[in-house]
């Protein structure tokens, strides 16, 4: 359950048509004012913020491309009501990190071109590292049944999958029946040990 | 910004503050939208296809978020996501529903509420809770009060309620949701179908969405079929399958008003796929236990 109240300023009372609100978007406190009680979060954070690293792709929760985690939790940004997350915690790709599983996942996208026009990019990066996150060892049906949430109209996905895969193997997660060995040898558990080269650690050209 | 109107948010944190704000801003003459995970709501309010003066967001208000068991029923409060009901081992039949709806980011966001708000036709719980002869429990400044699905939907939400929560009865039996139509992420079923079976009372119910405005209850069909299961070692026969699946199939043809026809969306699929999606329903309820139908009384 994580519905992050958190300081909630105007609580209990309706305020006036351009109220104000704050949001925690990766890590920084942002205060909103002067944009439209009814404006989603994707419009806030790109057309009020200025946070670009979201994608304005279809505005109706198909697309991800404004795939953030609110709250800790996966969703399309223009889905959700910018007004009615006052106080909650906005990550988008800019603020998953530069350590640890966030670094590996970007990593294996470049290393295993994930990444053709770029546009779906730091949606799908946000889904598989809150993917991985959660469910480090997915196999190949939960990798596509957790990211059919996430449209890319150029790579086809099977660049995509084979980086996650890359990522797994790098972690020593691996499902055993994927026959890899990672870099990372088989005992090393979730959240120790390095995170693998930036290099394609043991994949083909 | 795009759109308009939307001048005020109220964000209440417990029921009697929801049902408070929603009554004093309709007093004031206000259009208010009630705001649970947005899914439907603010793509909405973006493409202008709805508009309100005023939105009551109930995402803080905790008491929504509560599901429990009781003796006979599992009552589900309105703010409960997909994603808290997919590992339900309470309820096999809202764990498989809930499983099958949309991406991870919808299911995340979208809740039980909003659902039973939204009343979208196509709606993959709106099935299952038909079959499952839901109640919806509802406040408003007269009070609670709670009815039966079918009047609920056949009225509409009433503009001073909010809903907070369904309740079913607890599962006596193996419960199953299928549905067909395009990208389950993207697009609502074009066909859905949902059975629950109670082996103890020895009862059967089946819903199907899509064929018409609402889920259809199948009386007849579950009639027969109920008279076909041997109930003592809870099997039914092949021809048994199929008799259902028929009857099904021309239960959805004789609903009236039919939906619209389209290019690609002929009625006579409809009919189709919902005796298809019935019969392999009870079939995979007679073939159960299944980890994922049924884990005993």
């Amino acid at each position: 359950m994580t519905t992050g109240p958190g300081p909630g300023p105007v609580d209990g009372e309706a305020a006036a048509e351009e109220e104000t609100y704050r949001l925690y978007v990766d890590g920084f406190p942002r205060t909103v004012s002067g944009a439209w009680v009814g404006d989603s979060l994707l419009t806030v954070l790109r057309d009020v913020l200025g946070v670009t690293t979201v994608k304005d792709g279809c505005e109706q929760g198909r697309c991800g491309a404004c795939s953030v985690l609110l709250d800790g939790r996966l969703a399309a940004a223009c889905t959700v009501l910018a007004a009615d997350a006052d106080g909650a915690r906005v990550l988008t790709v800019a603020g998953l990190g530069t350590v640890g599983l966030a670094r590996a996942v970007r990593a294996m996208f470049l290393a295993e071109g994930a990444v053709q026009c770029g546009f779906c990019t730091p949606g799908f990066v946000v889904a598989v590292t809150d993917l991985l996150t959660r469910r480090p060892d997915a196999g190949e049906d939960e990798l596509r049944e957790a990211l059919a949430g996430n449209l890319c109209r150029c790579t086809g996905y099977g660049r995509i999958l084979a980086a996650i895969r890359a990522v797994q193997r790098d972690r020593a997660l691996a499902d055993p029946d994927d026959g890899v060995v990672g870099s990372g040898g088989g005992l090393a558990r979730p959240g120790e040990g390095v995170v693998g080269s930036d290099g394609p650690a043991g994949a083909g050209p | 910004m795009t759109g308009g109107r939307v001048a005020s948010m109220y964000r209440p944190r417990t029921v009697g503050e929801a049902v408070e704000m929603l009554a004093g801003a309709r007093a004031s003459g206000a259009e208010v939208a009630l705001l649970s995970g947005g899914t439907d709501l603010v793509p909405a309010l973006r493409s202008g296809e709805r508009s309100a003066d005023a939105v009551v967001g109930l995402r803080r208000v905790h008491e929504l978020r509560v599901r429990g068991a009781g003796a006979d029923s599992l009552t589900v409060g309105a703010g409960v996501t997909y994603t808290d009901l997919v590992g339900w081992s309470l309820s096999p039949g809202l764990a498989r529903t809930a499983r099958v709806v949309g991406s991870v980011q919808v299911r995340n966001t979208g809740t039980v509420g909003g659902a039973l708000g939204s009343a979208r036709p196509a709606g993959d719980l709106l099935t299952f809770l038909t079959a499952a002869d839901a109640e919806v429990l509802t406040v408003s400044p007269r009070g609670p009060a709670r009815l039966p699905l079918a009047d609920f939907l056949a009225v509409g939400p009433d503009p001073a309620a909010i809903v907070t929560a369904v309740r079913l009865a607890r599962p006596g039996g193996p419960q199953t949701y299928l549905k067909t139509g395009g990208r389950q992420a993207a697009f609502p079923a074009f066909v859905s179908c949902a059975i629950v079976m109670d082996r103890m009372s020895q009862r059967m119910t089946c819903a199907i969405g899509g064929v018409g405005g609402l889920p259809v209850r199948m009386g007849e069909a579950e009639r027969a079929a109920i008279a076909e299961v041997d109930w003592a070692s809870g099997t039914a026969s092949a021809a048994a399958i199929r008799r259902f699946a028929d009857l099904v199939a021309e239960a959805a043809a004789r609903i009236d008003p039919a939906l619209p026809v389209g290019p690609r969306e002929s009625a006579e699929y409809r009919w189709h796929a919902a005796g298809v999606l019935a019969g392999r329903g009870f079939a995979r309820c007679l073939a159960s236990p299944e980890p994922t139908a049924w884990s005993g009384p």
